[in-house]
Protein backbone atom coordinates (compact mmCIF):
# COMPACT_ATOMS: atom_id res chain seq x y z
CA UNK A 1 0.00 0.00 0.00
CA UNK A 2 1.14 3.31 -0.94
CA UNK A 3 1.71 5.28 2.13
CA UNK A 4 -0.01 8.43 2.68
CA UNK A 5 3.01 10.67 5.19
CA UNK A 6 6.85 10.87 4.58
CA UNK A 7 8.83 8.21 6.08
CA UNK A 8 9.18 8.19 9.71
CA UNK A 9 5.51 8.23 10.25
CA UNK A 10 4.05 4.76 9.70
CA UNK A 11 2.20 4.97 12.84
CA UNK A 12 0.21 7.73 12.25
CA UNK A 13 -1.08 6.17 8.71
CA UNK A 14 -4.64 5.50 9.82
CA UNK A 15 -5.40 8.67 11.22
CA UNK A 16 -3.92 9.86 7.46
CA UNK A 17 -7.33 9.99 5.38
CA UNK A 18 -9.64 11.16 8.19
CA UNK A 19 -7.86 13.47 10.33
CA UNK A 20 -5.81 15.50 8.29
CA UNK A 21 -8.58 18.69 7.43
CA UNK A 22 -8.32 20.97 4.81
CA UNK A 23 -9.21 23.99 6.45
CA UNK A 24 -8.82 25.55 10.23
CA UNK A 25 -12.75 25.21 9.81
CA UNK A 26 -12.28 21.60 9.41
CA UNK A 27 -9.92 20.55 11.28
CA UNK A 28 -12.01 22.25 14.42
CA UNK A 29 -14.93 20.38 12.82
CA UNK A 30 -12.94 17.16 13.25
CA UNK A 31 -12.56 17.85 16.97
CA UNK A 32 -16.11 18.40 17.50
CA UNK A 33 -17.41 15.36 16.12
CA UNK A 34 -15.08 13.03 17.42
CA UNK A 35 -15.45 11.14 20.39
CA UNK A 36 -13.72 10.84 23.73
CA UNK A 37 -11.96 7.50 22.86
CA UNK A 38 -11.18 8.36 19.12
CA UNK A 39 -9.47 12.02 20.30
CA UNK A 40 -7.32 10.13 23.27
CA UNK A 41 -6.29 7.62 20.37
CA UNK A 42 -5.52 10.34 18.08
CA UNK A 43 -3.97 12.35 20.63
CA UNK A 44 -1.81 9.15 22.35
CA UNK A 45 -0.51 8.36 18.72
CA UNK A 46 0.32 11.81 17.91
CA UNK A 47 1.83 13.38 20.90
CA UNK A 48 5.01 11.91 20.98
CA UNK A 49 6.27 12.48 17.18
CA UNK A 50 5.07 16.34 17.26
CA UNK A 51 8.31 17.87 17.97
CA UNK A 52 10.00 15.37 15.44
CA UNK A 53 7.26 15.73 12.82
CA UNK A 54 7.57 20.05 12.69
CA UNK A 55 11.23 19.44 13.02
CA UNK A 56 11.37 17.30 9.82
CA UNK A 57 9.18 19.91 8.08
CA UNK A 58 10.64 22.76 8.70
CA UNK A 59 13.44 21.45 7.03
CA UNK A 60 11.62 22.96 4.01
CA UNK A 61 9.56 26.16 2.86
CA UNK A 62 5.83 25.65 3.67
CA UNK A 63 5.13 26.09 -0.36
CA UNK A 64 7.64 23.58 -1.65
CA UNK A 65 5.70 20.46 1.00
CA UNK A 66 5.05 17.51 -1.43
CA UNK A 67 1.57 15.68 -0.62
CA UNK A 68 2.78 13.41 2.09
CA UNK A 69 3.98 16.49 3.53
CA UNK A 70 1.14 18.64 3.27
CA UNK A 71 -0.61 15.98 4.95
CA UNK A 72 1.52 15.51 7.70
CA UNK A 73 1.33 19.24 8.10
CA UNK A 74 -2.71 18.83 8.34
CA UNK A 75 -2.54 16.23 11.04
CA UNK A 76 -0.37 18.15 12.97
CA UNK A 77 -2.53 20.72 12.89
CA UNK A 78 -5.44 19.27 13.44
CA UNK A 79 -3.76 18.22 16.72
CA UNK A 80 -3.30 21.57 17.86
CA UNK A 81 -7.06 21.09 18.27
CA UNK A 82 -7.28 17.80 19.59
CA UNK A 83 -5.00 18.90 22.14
CA UNK A 84 -6.97 21.41 24.00
CA UNK A 85 -9.88 18.80 24.01
CA UNK A 86 -7.36 16.00 25.94
CA UNK A 87 -5.27 18.23 27.60
CA UNK A 88 -7.27 21.12 28.50
CA UNK A 89 -11.10 20.72 28.46
CA UNK A 90 -10.88 16.67 29.35
CA UNK A 91 -14.00 15.12 30.91
CA UNK A 92 -15.93 18.78 29.89
CA UNK A 93 -14.89 18.17 26.05
CA UNK A 94 -18.45 16.95 24.74
CA UNK A 95 -20.27 19.65 26.57
CA UNK A 96 -17.64 22.22 25.27
CA UNK A 97 -18.15 20.90 21.71
CA UNK A 98 -22.11 22.08 22.07
CA UNK A 99 -20.86 25.72 22.90
CA UNK A 100 -18.24 26.22 20.32
CA UNK A 101 -20.38 24.74 17.34
CA UNK A 102 -21.64 28.32 17.12
CA UNK A 103 -18.16 30.29 16.66
CA UNK A 104 -17.31 30.06 13.19
CA UNK A 105 -13.99 29.67 11.76
CA UNK A 106 -13.64 32.19 8.79
CA UNK A 107 -9.82 32.79 8.41
CA UNK A 108 -6.80 31.41 9.18
CA UNK A 109 -3.24 31.72 7.78
CA UNK A 110 -2.45 27.65 7.22
CA UNK A 111 -5.56 27.73 4.85
CA UNK A 112 -4.64 27.34 1.22
CA UNK A 113 -7.67 29.31 -0.45
CA UNK A 114 -9.26 31.24 2.98
CA UNK A 115 -12.59 30.70 2.89
CA UNK A 116 -13.79 34.23 2.60
CA UNK A 117 -11.52 35.70 -0.27
CA UNK A 118 -13.58 34.89 -3.02
CA UNK A 119 -13.42 37.14 -6.08
CA UNK A 120 -16.66 37.96 -6.94
CA UNK A 121 -15.71 39.02 -11.08
CA UNK A 122 -13.41 40.68 -13.26
CA UNK B 1 7.43 34.87 51.57
CA UNK B 2 7.22 34.09 48.06
CA UNK B 3 5.64 36.85 45.37
CA UNK B 4 3.20 34.67 44.49
CA UNK B 5 1.61 34.33 47.58
CA UNK B 6 1.50 38.08 48.20
CA UNK B 7 -2.09 40.13 48.57
CA UNK B 8 -3.02 41.41 45.26
CA UNK B 9 -4.44 44.92 46.00
CA UNK B 10 -7.10 45.73 43.42
CA UNK B 11 -7.76 49.43 42.36
CA UNK B 12 -9.22 51.00 45.42
CA UNK B 13 -12.82 52.47 44.72
CA UNK B 14 -11.46 56.22 45.66
CA UNK B 15 -9.94 56.43 42.58
CA UNK B 16 -12.64 55.20 40.17
CA UNK B 17 -15.96 57.21 42.76
CA UNK B 18 -15.93 59.52 39.91
CA UNK B 19 -18.00 57.00 37.55
CA UNK B 20 -20.51 57.07 41.35
CA UNK B 21 -21.30 53.65 41.91
CA UNK B 22 -25.20 53.52 41.68
CA UNK B 23 -27.16 50.79 39.91
CA UNK B 24 -27.76 50.98 36.55
CA UNK B 25 -30.88 50.99 34.90
CA UNK B 26 -31.59 47.84 33.05
CA UNK B 27 -33.64 48.62 29.96
CA UNK B 28 -30.99 50.30 28.13
CA UNK B 29 -29.64 46.51 27.56
CA UNK B 30 -32.50 45.11 26.01
CA UNK B 31 -35.01 48.02 25.21
CA UNK B 32 -35.72 48.73 20.89
CA UNK B 33 -36.22 52.41 21.58
CA UNK B 34 -33.18 53.12 23.32
CA UNK B 35 -31.66 51.26 20.85
CA UNK B 36 -32.58 53.14 18.01
CA UNK B 37 -31.38 56.24 20.06
CA UNK B 38 -27.87 54.55 20.05
CA UNK B 39 -27.41 53.96 16.55
CA UNK B 40 -27.77 57.88 15.97
CA UNK B 41 -26.40 58.87 18.73
CA UNK B 42 -23.13 57.14 19.23
CA UNK B 43 -22.82 54.43 15.77
CA UNK B 44 -23.53 57.23 13.55
CA UNK B 45 -21.03 59.84 15.39
CA UNK B 46 -18.26 57.32 15.93
CA UNK B 47 -14.72 56.00 14.30
CA UNK B 48 -15.89 52.25 13.67
CA UNK B 49 -13.15 49.73 13.02
CA UNK B 50 -14.47 48.13 9.91
CA UNK B 51 -11.18 46.21 8.65
CA UNK B 52 -7.31 46.30 8.49
CA UNK B 53 -5.08 46.88 5.37
CA UNK B 54 -3.53 43.76 5.04
CA UNK B 55 -6.82 42.95 3.45
CA UNK B 56 -6.56 45.24 0.22
CA UNK B 57 -2.79 44.18 -0.35
CA UNK B 58 -2.97 45.46 -4.12
CA UNK B 59 -4.63 48.20 -6.22
CA UNK B 60 -8.12 47.26 -6.49
CA UNK B 61 -8.47 45.40 -4.04
CA UNK B 62 -11.98 45.35 -1.99
CA UNK B 63 -13.76 44.56 0.66
CA UNK B 64 -17.84 44.68 1.50
CA UNK B 65 -18.74 44.88 4.93
CA UNK B 66 -22.24 45.21 6.92
CA UNK B 67 -22.85 47.64 9.39
CA UNK B 68 -26.30 46.30 10.38
CA UNK B 69 -26.58 49.18 12.97
CA UNK B 70 -26.96 51.60 10.45
CA UNK B 71 -28.44 49.63 7.91
CA UNK B 72 -25.71 49.75 5.62
CA UNK B 73 -23.40 47.93 3.65
CA UNK B 74 -19.39 49.62 2.84
CA UNK B 75 -17.51 49.03 0.12
CA UNK B 76 -13.90 49.42 1.12
CA UNK B 77 -11.77 49.71 -1.84
CA UNK B 78 -7.76 50.24 -2.73
CA UNK B 79 -7.83 52.26 -5.29
CA UNK B 80 -5.87 52.92 -8.63
CA UNK B 81 -3.79 55.40 -6.80
CA UNK B 82 -3.23 53.02 -3.73
CA UNK B 83 -5.00 55.04 -1.50
CA UNK B 84 -7.95 53.29 0.36
CA UNK B 85 -11.35 54.88 0.25
CA UNK B 86 -14.80 54.05 1.95
CA UNK B 87 -18.15 54.05 -0.38
CA UNK B 88 -21.71 53.09 0.58
CA UNK B 89 -22.24 49.74 -1.45
CA UNK B 90 -24.86 51.55 -3.55
CA UNK B 91 -25.34 52.08 -7.46
CA UNK B 92 -25.74 55.80 -7.74
CA UNK B 93 -28.51 55.20 -10.67
CA UNK B 94 -31.57 53.61 -8.53
CA UNK B 95 -29.86 52.57 -5.42
CA UNK B 96 -29.10 48.95 -6.09
CA UNK B 97 -26.36 47.03 -3.92
CA UNK B 98 -23.50 47.30 -6.01
CA UNK B 99 -21.02 44.47 -4.96
CA UNK B 100 -22.50 41.38 -3.55
CA UNK B 101 -19.41 39.22 -2.82
CA UNK B 102 -17.65 39.56 0.66
CA UNK B 103 -13.57 40.46 -1.11
CA UNK B 104 -11.81 40.40 -4.17
CA UNK B 105 -9.88 42.30 -6.81
CA UNK B 106 -11.42 44.33 -9.55
CA UNK B 107 -11.12 47.11 -12.05
CA UNK B 108 -14.34 48.31 -11.75
CA UNK B 109 -17.52 47.82 -9.92
CA UNK B 110 -20.45 47.19 -12.46
CA UNK B 111 -24.08 47.35 -11.31
CA UNK B 112 -26.29 44.10 -12.32
CA UNK B 113 -29.27 45.82 -12.94
CA UNK B 114 -28.53 48.40 -15.62
CA UNK B 115 -24.71 48.02 -15.79
CA UNK B 116 -23.43 51.39 -14.38
CA UNK B 117 -19.83 50.94 -14.02
CA UNK B 118 -17.63 52.47 -11.35
CA UNK B 119 -13.83 52.74 -10.61
CA UNK B 120 -11.53 51.82 -7.76
CA UNK B 121 -11.86 55.26 -6.80
CA UNK B 122 -15.50 56.21 -6.70
CA UNK B 123 -16.40 57.76 -9.81
CA UNK B 124 -18.83 56.66 -12.57
CA UNK B 125 -16.89 55.81 -15.51
CA UNK B 126 -20.17 54.45 -17.88
CA UNK B 127 -23.58 53.60 -17.97
CA UNK B 128 -25.38 52.37 -21.23
CA UNK B 129 -27.26 54.86 -23.68
CA UNK B 130 -26.57 57.93 -20.48
CA UNK B 131 -27.60 60.44 -22.92
CA UNK B 132 -30.77 59.83 -21.93
CA UNK B 133 -30.06 60.97 -18.72
CA UNK B 134 -31.08 64.24 -16.73
CA UNK B 135 -27.60 64.61 -14.96
CA UNK B 136 -23.69 64.64 -15.60
CA UNK B 137 -21.58 61.32 -14.66
CA UNK B 138 -19.79 63.38 -12.44
CA UNK B 139 -22.51 63.94 -9.92
CA UNK B 140 -22.75 60.68 -10.05
CA UNK B 141 -20.20 58.79 -8.13
CA UNK B 142 -20.14 56.64 -4.88
CA UNK B 143 -21.07 57.85 -1.92
CA UNK B 144 -18.12 58.36 0.17
CA UNK B 145 -17.94 57.33 4.17
CA UNK B 146 -15.23 58.99 5.80
CA UNK B 147 -12.20 56.41 6.29
CA UNK B 148 -8.82 56.97 8.28
CA UNK B 149 -6.21 54.36 8.99
CA UNK B 150 -4.46 53.64 12.63
CA UNK B 151 -1.56 51.34 13.27
CA UNK B 152 -3.05 49.15 10.02
CA UNK B 153 -7.15 49.37 11.49
CA UNK B 154 -9.63 50.66 9.01
CA UNK B 155 -12.40 52.75 10.78
CA UNK B 156 -15.05 54.76 9.26
CA UNK B 157 -17.24 57.63 10.50
CA UNK B 158 -20.64 58.06 8.80
CA UNK B 159 -21.16 61.62 10.43
CA UNK B 160 -20.90 64.48 7.99
CA UNK B 161 -17.72 66.14 8.82
CA UNK B 162 -16.01 63.65 11.85
CA UNK B 163 -13.61 65.06 13.63
CA UNK B 164 -9.99 63.44 13.11
CA UNK B 165 -8.88 59.66 13.64
CA UNK B 166 -6.41 61.14 15.19
CA UNK B 167 -8.08 63.71 17.80
CA UNK B 168 -10.67 60.80 18.23
CA UNK B 169 -8.38 58.16 19.42
CA UNK B 170 -6.13 60.74 21.39
CA UNK B 171 -2.83 58.99 23.11
CA UNK B 172 -4.46 55.72 22.26
CA UNK B 173 -3.04 55.92 19.04
CA UNK B 174 0.56 55.63 20.09
CA UNK B 175 -0.14 52.41 21.91
CA UNK B 176 -2.00 51.46 18.82
CA UNK B 177 1.25 51.83 16.57
CA UNK B 178 3.35 50.39 18.91
CA UNK B 179 1.22 46.68 18.76
CA UNK B 180 2.10 43.92 16.60
CA UNK B 181 -1.25 44.20 14.76
CA UNK B 182 0.03 47.68 13.33
CA UNK B 183 2.69 45.60 11.37
CA UNK B 184 0.23 42.68 11.03
CA UNK B 185 0.00 40.87 7.02
CA UNK B 186 -2.55 38.24 8.04
CA UNK B 187 -5.30 36.93 10.83
CA UNK B 188 -7.34 34.64 12.05
CA UNK B 189 -10.67 35.06 12.22
CA UNK B 190 -13.82 33.18 13.87
CA UNK B 191 -17.18 34.99 14.28
CA UNK B 192 -20.74 34.06 16.22
CA UNK B 193 -23.70 35.64 16.07
CA UNK B 194 -25.32 35.90 19.89
CA UNK B 195 -28.96 36.57 20.55
CA UNK B 196 -27.41 39.28 23.43
CA UNK B 197 -27.42 43.20 23.21
CA UNK B 198 -24.25 44.52 21.94
CA UNK B 199 -23.45 46.52 25.37
CA UNK B 200 -24.45 43.23 27.41
CA UNK B 201 -21.99 40.77 25.28
CA UNK B 202 -19.25 43.88 25.36
CA UNK B 203 -19.27 44.16 28.94
CA UNK B 204 -18.30 39.89 29.57
CA UNK B 205 -15.03 41.30 28.42
CA UNK B 206 -14.77 43.76 30.15
CA UNK B 207 -14.60 42.28 33.51
CA UNK B 208 -12.91 39.45 34.91
CA UNK B 209 -14.73 38.79 38.22
CA UNK B 210 -16.04 35.75 36.05
CA UNK B 211 -13.31 34.42 35.08
CA UNK B 212 -12.82 31.33 37.95
CA UNK B 213 -16.19 30.58 36.88
CA UNK B 214 -17.26 30.61 33.25
CA UNK B 215 -13.52 29.36 32.53
CA UNK B 216 -12.42 27.01 35.10
CA UNK B 217 -10.09 24.55 32.73
CA UNK B 218 -9.28 27.32 30.29
CA UNK B 219 -8.69 30.66 32.40
CA UNK B 220 -4.91 28.91 32.65
CA UNK B 221 -2.64 32.00 34.43
CA UNK B 222 -5.35 34.31 34.02
CA UNK B 223 -6.13 34.06 38.12
CA UNK B 224 -4.31 32.79 41.04
CA UNK B 225 -4.68 32.22 44.68
CA UNK B 226 -3.43 35.94 45.11
CA UNK B 227 -5.71 37.20 43.30
CA UNK B 228 -9.04 34.58 43.25
CA UNK B 229 -10.70 36.69 40.51
CA UNK B 230 -7.51 37.98 38.38
CA UNK B 231 -8.09 41.38 38.57
CA UNK B 232 -6.34 43.72 36.58
CA UNK B 233 -3.45 45.90 37.71
CA UNK B 234 -5.04 49.21 36.84
CA UNK B 235 -7.46 51.30 34.77
CA UNK B 236 -7.06 54.11 32.24
CA UNK B 237 -10.28 56.17 31.10
CA UNK B 238 -8.81 58.14 27.85
CA UNK B 239 -12.56 60.22 26.61
CA UNK B 240 -15.08 57.73 25.50
CA UNK B 241 -11.78 55.24 25.66
CA UNK B 242 -10.55 53.16 28.30
CA UNK B 243 -8.25 50.71 29.27
CA UNK B 244 -6.66 48.06 31.56
CA UNK B 245 -3.36 46.36 32.37
CA UNK B 246 -4.18 42.62 32.63
CA UNK B 247 -2.50 40.83 36.05
CA UNK B 248 0.25 38.43 35.42
CA UNK B 249 0.14 35.67 37.88
CA UNK B 250 3.59 35.12 39.29
CA UNK B 251 3.71 32.04 39.95
CA UNK B 252 1.53 30.42 36.96
CA UNK B 253 -0.13 26.64 37.28
CA UNK B 254 2.62 24.78 34.40
CA UNK B 255 1.04 25.27 31.42
CA UNK B 256 -0.29 22.31 29.35
CA UNK B 257 2.16 20.69 26.67
CA UNK B 258 0.50 21.92 23.84
CA UNK B 259 0.16 25.21 24.95
CA UNK B 260 3.76 25.57 26.06
CA UNK B 261 4.92 24.32 22.84
CA UNK B 262 2.66 26.80 20.74
CA UNK B 263 3.76 29.40 22.99
CA UNK B 264 7.82 28.91 22.75
CA UNK B 265 7.42 28.53 18.79
CA UNK B 266 5.66 31.99 18.45
CA UNK B 267 8.21 34.01 20.73
CA UNK B 268 10.26 32.50 18.72
CA UNK B 269 8.70 33.35 15.10
CA UNK B 270 8.54 37.20 17.23
CA UNK B 271 12.01 37.38 17.85
CA UNK B 272 13.14 36.36 14.35
CA UNK B 273 10.91 39.02 12.86
CA UNK B 274 11.71 41.40 15.09
CA UNK B 275 8.42 42.18 16.87
CA UNK B 276 9.02 43.28 20.77
CA UNK B 277 7.93 40.12 22.74
CA UNK B 278 7.41 42.57 26.24
CA UNK B 279 6.02 45.76 25.24
CA UNK B 280 2.49 46.34 26.10
CA UNK B 281 1.66 43.09 26.52
CA UNK B 282 -0.60 43.32 29.26
CA UNK B 283 -2.37 46.30 28.23
CA UNK B 284 -5.99 45.75 27.12
CA UNK B 285 -7.33 49.10 24.94
CA UNK B 286 -11.06 49.81 24.64
CA UNK B 287 -12.10 51.61 21.46
CA UNK B 288 -15.72 52.90 21.71
CA UNK B 289 -17.66 51.78 20.75
CA UNK B 290 -17.34 48.15 20.20
CA UNK B 291 -13.39 47.01 19.48
CA UNK B 292 -11.33 46.11 22.15
CA UNK B 293 -7.89 44.51 21.84
CA UNK B 294 -5.17 42.79 23.78
CA UNK B 295 -1.84 43.84 23.23
CA UNK B 296 -0.38 40.39 23.53
CA UNK B 297 2.58 40.17 21.47
CA UNK B 298 1.87 36.19 21.08
CA UNK B 299 -1.85 36.81 20.73
CA UNK B 300 -2.46 39.90 19.61
CA UNK B 301 -6.40 40.05 19.06
CA UNK B 302 -9.19 41.89 18.71
CA UNK B 303 -12.72 42.05 19.24
CA UNK B 304 -15.12 44.10 17.90
CA UNK B 305 -19.14 43.30 18.31
CA UNK B 306 -21.60 45.06 15.84
CA UNK B 307 -24.83 45.81 17.16
CA UNK B 308 -28.14 44.27 14.71
CA UNK B 309 -30.92 44.49 17.07
CA UNK B 310 -31.56 45.79 20.64
CA UNK B 311 -31.23 42.27 21.77
CA UNK B 312 -28.84 40.53 18.85
CA UNK B 313 -25.08 41.19 17.76
CA UNK B 314 -22.25 39.48 16.27
CA UNK B 315 -18.69 38.97 17.15
CA UNK B 316 -15.92 39.16 15.07
CA UNK B 317 -12.63 38.15 16.50
CA UNK B 318 -9.48 38.56 15.30
CA UNK B 319 -5.75 37.41 16.10
CA UNK B 320 -3.07 39.30 13.78
CA UNK B 321 -0.15 37.75 12.64
CA UNK B 322 2.80 39.68 11.64
CA UNK B 323 4.42 37.93 8.34
CA UNK B 324 3.11 34.91 6.70
CA UNK B 325 3.73 31.26 8.34
CA UNK B 326 7.30 30.47 7.89
CA UNK B 327 7.81 27.32 8.90
CA UNK B 328 5.72 24.27 9.69
CA UNK B 329 6.81 24.81 13.60
CA UNK B 330 5.30 28.66 13.28
CA UNK B 331 2.09 27.24 11.17
CA UNK B 332 1.07 24.57 14.29
CA UNK B 333 1.48 27.53 16.92
CA UNK B 334 -0.66 30.10 15.18
CA UNK B 335 -3.42 27.13 14.56
CA UNK B 336 -3.08 25.99 18.05
CA UNK B 337 -3.25 29.96 19.61
CA UNK B 338 -6.21 30.06 17.56
CA UNK B 339 -8.24 27.08 18.68
CA UNK B 340 -6.84 27.76 22.20
CA UNK B 341 -8.75 30.97 22.44
CA UNK B 342 -11.69 29.68 20.84
CA UNK B 343 -11.94 27.00 23.63
CA UNK B 344 -12.42 30.68 25.74
CA UNK B 345 -14.96 32.45 23.97
CA UNK B 346 -17.14 29.76 23.50
CA UNK B 347 -17.60 29.44 26.97
CA UNK B 348 -18.35 33.41 27.38
CA UNK B 349 -20.89 33.22 24.31
CA UNK B 350 -23.64 30.66 26.50
CA UNK B 351 -23.45 32.89 29.42
CA UNK B 352 -23.90 36.20 27.59
CA UNK B 353 -27.20 34.55 25.80
CA UNK B 354 -28.01 33.56 29.45
CA UNK B 355 -27.60 36.88 31.35
CA UNK B 356 -29.66 38.28 28.04
CA UNK B 357 -32.88 35.89 28.60
CA UNK B 358 -32.87 37.25 32.53
CA UNK B 359 -32.14 41.03 31.47
CA UNK B 360 -35.01 40.72 28.19
CA UNK B 361 -38.08 39.50 30.54
CA UNK B 362 -38.13 42.88 32.20
CA UNK B 363 -37.70 41.18 35.65
CA UNK B 364 -35.23 43.76 36.31
CA UNK B 365 -35.59 47.23 36.70
CA UNK B 366 -31.46 47.85 37.51
CA UNK B 367 -28.17 45.97 37.22
CA UNK B 368 -25.21 46.00 39.75
CA UNK B 369 -21.21 47.14 38.65
CA UNK B 370 -18.97 46.54 41.76
CA UNK B 371 -15.49 48.35 41.97
CA UNK B 372 -13.89 45.86 39.80
CA UNK B 373 -16.60 46.11 37.13
CA UNK B 374 -15.91 49.56 36.37
CA UNK B 375 -15.07 49.16 32.50
CA UNK B 376 -18.70 48.36 32.10
CA UNK B 377 -19.78 51.02 34.02
CA UNK B 378 -17.45 53.85 32.16
CA UNK B 379 -19.35 52.06 28.27
CA UNK B 380 -23.18 52.33 29.82
CA UNK B 381 -22.31 56.11 31.31
CA UNK B 382 -20.68 57.50 28.12
CA UNK B 383 -23.28 55.74 25.91
CA UNK B 384 -26.22 57.37 28.07
CA UNK B 385 -24.62 60.69 28.05
CA UNK B 386 -24.83 60.53 24.55
CA UNK B 387 -28.12 59.18 24.04
CA UNK B 388 -29.02 62.23 26.62
CA UNK B 389 -27.45 64.61 24.35
CA UNK B 390 -28.87 63.05 21.22
CA UNK B 391 -32.53 63.50 23.00
CA UNK B 392 -32.14 66.72 23.87
CA UNK B 393 -30.63 67.69 20.25
CA UNK B 394 -33.95 66.10 18.23
CA UNK B 395 -36.12 67.56 21.10
CA UNK B 396 -34.37 71.12 19.84
CA UNK B 397 -35.03 70.97 16.51
CA UNK B 398 -38.75 69.75 17.30
CA UNK B 399 -38.95 73.09 18.69
CA UNK B 400 -37.36 74.61 16.73
CA UNK B 401 -39.48 73.60 13.67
Amino acid sequence: MTALLPPGFASLEPFASDWAGESAAMRAGIRDHAGGEELKAFYDAVQPLVGTALASLDARPLAEQDEREVRLMRLLLTFAHVAMAVEVQREDEQVHARLRRHLSILHAPADARPRRREVGGR
Amino acid sequence: MKTGSAVFRGVPQEQLDWLGTEPIPARPYYDPSYFELEREAVFRRSWLQIGHVCELPERGSFIRREVEVLGASVLIVRGRDAEIRAFHNVCTHRGTELVSAESGRQSTFSCPYHRWTFGTEGALISAPDFDQFHVAKADCGLPVIALEVCAGLIFVNFAEQPQPLRAWLGDLAERLEALPLARATTFSEYVYEIEANWKLTFDNFQENYHLRFIHTRSSGAGTGPSNPFGYPVNYGFHGPHRTQTIWSNPAPPAPPPTLALAYGQATKSLRQKGVPIAEGAKDYLVLFPNLFILGSPVQNFSQMVMPISATRSRSIIRIYWVGEDDSASERFAREYLMAALRDVHAEDRNVIVAGQKGLSSGALKHIHFQTQEVLCRHLYKTVDAMVVAYRAEIRGAEVAA
